[in-house]
């Protein structure tokens, strides 16, 4: 499985967030964010079949409803 | 009435006090100004004390009862609140430098209604950086201690509002929670935190961490008094979409109908690696209950060590989209820890933090069919007493280092995870003379089981030493 390094968290940092990061710092968001990720893939071994996010389309319609009020 | 006497009363005992016009809100008020002012230097629970408007609003209190207006409760009240929630004109600074000198231009939708019942404000709350984090040393606003113990972490990420209880500069504050933020603390402090069902009541006004797991609730010195606090603070709100409609019932109305009957379940998968104290304080508790006439056995909620993952995934992506600009142009002004949770936020990608989210409905599908024949769970407020603080930096010298997400977080994270009402409450103080607690967790928008059992434990545990401080 492949590992996230220092290397390419910097690259990533300062290439899509504009973001400067040492090397010792980069290192060590290398291995929490790797773990973390590791964990994530670990997620899949759950039965998600047929589960989608919670992310609720009547939420949607509520946040719409409220910035056109605020235009009023 | 003596200013100590003042102090001990809860909110429930001084709102009598007050109503039957035996005490004034301007002596309460005055009562805490002078505590905090005595003692809040060796705690560090408030940010910044809004001495003036308490006054100006005590009096406005007093003259109102005086006429015979009593508004409810909190009529005169003096609380704090986390200083992540917007107060009109008075600053807002989330614990960060970033926001030192912010001044939002309307109230919390929960400040807001508070106010509406005439609720003094005493001032605003320290907590960990941007609510990002457990230890609420606050490298901006000064290191908050625990009460119990001024070497000792008062957990986080509500630690002023946990340690002001305690500590009695407040009789009830107002905390968050994305990951634990209301009942870590609580639990480290030795009182009552409440984190209500997610969208139980509104997050307009409030700061962010989380979106999609920041819940708002009352810290207290009592379970009464938090039933109390979430009668004010809970319903839909037009300024938050994501609030429910789900009708508010009366909290206090079954405060008392004790646990006869009542089912208890205790996670199974929460009942390792605890510390002697814990799991002897736990096992009493659970005793207590049962002797009051409850059925207490095990369950088992598989997917609930996935349940952390999920949360830290979805916190380092939603934190990192709210930070973005900042962390930035400013990424200096931000503390070392939290500054390297938004870092490893960057990492995380668009993948996991989907597949977080789906996950998160089986973690709360096992949890509601570990509830089918039961009618709330149990589980240990968190595996330790308070550690010290220099264990629990992070970069900590000292050792040994507390890994707070095993000792602490796995504890209360699923309950964010799965969106369920939890509630924090002390079953005493162990060897080291630190608070211990438990909490209870019920199904989504049954706080009252969740307040009645809670109750009847408290009534039956009786009251605990308070800190010498």
């Amino acid at each position: 499985m492949a590992e996230l390094t220092g290397e390419t968290v910097k690259k990533m940092a300062r290439e899509i967030f504009d973001y400067d990061i040492s090397e010792h710092d980069a290192h060590g968001v290398a291995n929490m964010a790797g773990a973390m990720l590791t964990l994530a893939r670990h997620l899949g071994a759950l039965p998600l079949s047929g589960i989608g996010p919670a992310f609720g389309y009547a939420n949607l319609i509520s946040e719409a409803a409220h910035l056109n009020a605020k235009k009023v | 009435m003596p200013s100590n006497e003042i102090l001990d009363l809860d909110v429930a005992a001084l709102a009598e006090h007050l109503r039957g016009k035996k005490i004034s809100p301007v002596d309460v008020t005055k009562a805490y100004l002078d505590r905090i002012a005595r003692i809040d230097e060796k705690i560090r629970a408030y940010i910044t004390v809004t001495a003036d408007e308490a006054l100006a609003s005590a009096k406005k209190a007093e003259s109102e009862i005086g006429s015979g207006n009593w508004r409810g409760p909190f009529h005169g009240v003096p609380i704090g609140l986390k200083d992540l929630l917007y107060t009109k004109g008075i600053r807002t600074t989330g614990g960060s430098k970033i926001l030192a000198e912010f001044r939002p231009d309307f109230d919390a939708t929960v400040w807001a209604r508070l106010k509406a019942q005439g609720t003094v404000m005493l001032g605003k709350l320290n907590l960990h950086e941007f609510a990002y984090g457990v230890t609420s040393s606050n490298p901006h606003w000064g290191v908050c201690r625990n009460p119990y113990g001024f070497d000792r972490i008062p957990g986080g990420s509500s630690g002023g509002s946990a340690a002001a209880i305690v500590a009695r500069t407040a009789v009830a504050t107002i905390g968050t929670d994305t990951g634990g933020s209301i009942r870590i603390p609580a639990s480290l402090c030795g009182c009552v935190g409440l984190k209500p069902t997610w969208s139980r009541v509104s997050r307009y006004g409030v700061v962010p961490l989380a979106y999609t797991m920041d819940h708002v609730g009352p810290i207290t010195r009592t379970v009464r008094d938090a039933a109390l606090m979430l009668n004010v603070i809970a319903g839909h709100d037009p300024n938050d979409s994501t609030s429910s409609r789900e009708p508010v019932p009366d909290y206090t109305s079954t405060l008392n109908a004790g646990v006869k009957g009542t089912r208890i379940g205790v996670i199974r998968e929460l009942m390792d690696n605890l510390s002697d104290d814990v799991a002897k304080s736990f096992k009493a508790a659970m005793t207590q209950l049962a002797d009051l006439g409850a059925s207490v056995d095990e369950v088992s909620i598989p997917s609930l060590p996935s349940a952390n993952v999920i949360n830290s995934i979805a916190t380092f992506t939603e934190a990192l989209e709210y930070h973005e600009e900042w962390f930035r142009t400013r990424a200096g002004d931000y503390g070392t820890d939290v500054r390297r949770l938004l870092e490893a936020g960057m990492a995380i990608t668009g993948v996991a933090y989907v597949r977080a989210q789906r996950a998160r409905a089986k973690v709360l599908a096992d949890a509601l069919a570990a509830m089918e024949k039961h009618d709330v769970l149990a589980a240990p407020g968190s595996a330790i007493s308070a550690p010290k603080i220099a264990e629990s930096r992070i970069g900590a010298e000292s050792e040994p280092r507390v890994d707070v997400v095993d000792k602490i977080l796995r504890f209360t994270a699923p309950f964010d995870c799965t969106g369920q009402p939890s509630l924090a409450i002390p079953t005493g103080l162990g060897g080291d003379g630190l608070p211990l607690s438990m909490q209870i967790i019920g199904r989504p928008f049954d706080e009252p089981a969740v307040l009645r059992v809670s109750s009847a434990y408290e009534k039956a545990r009786g009251p605990i030493a308070p800190p010498s401080i």
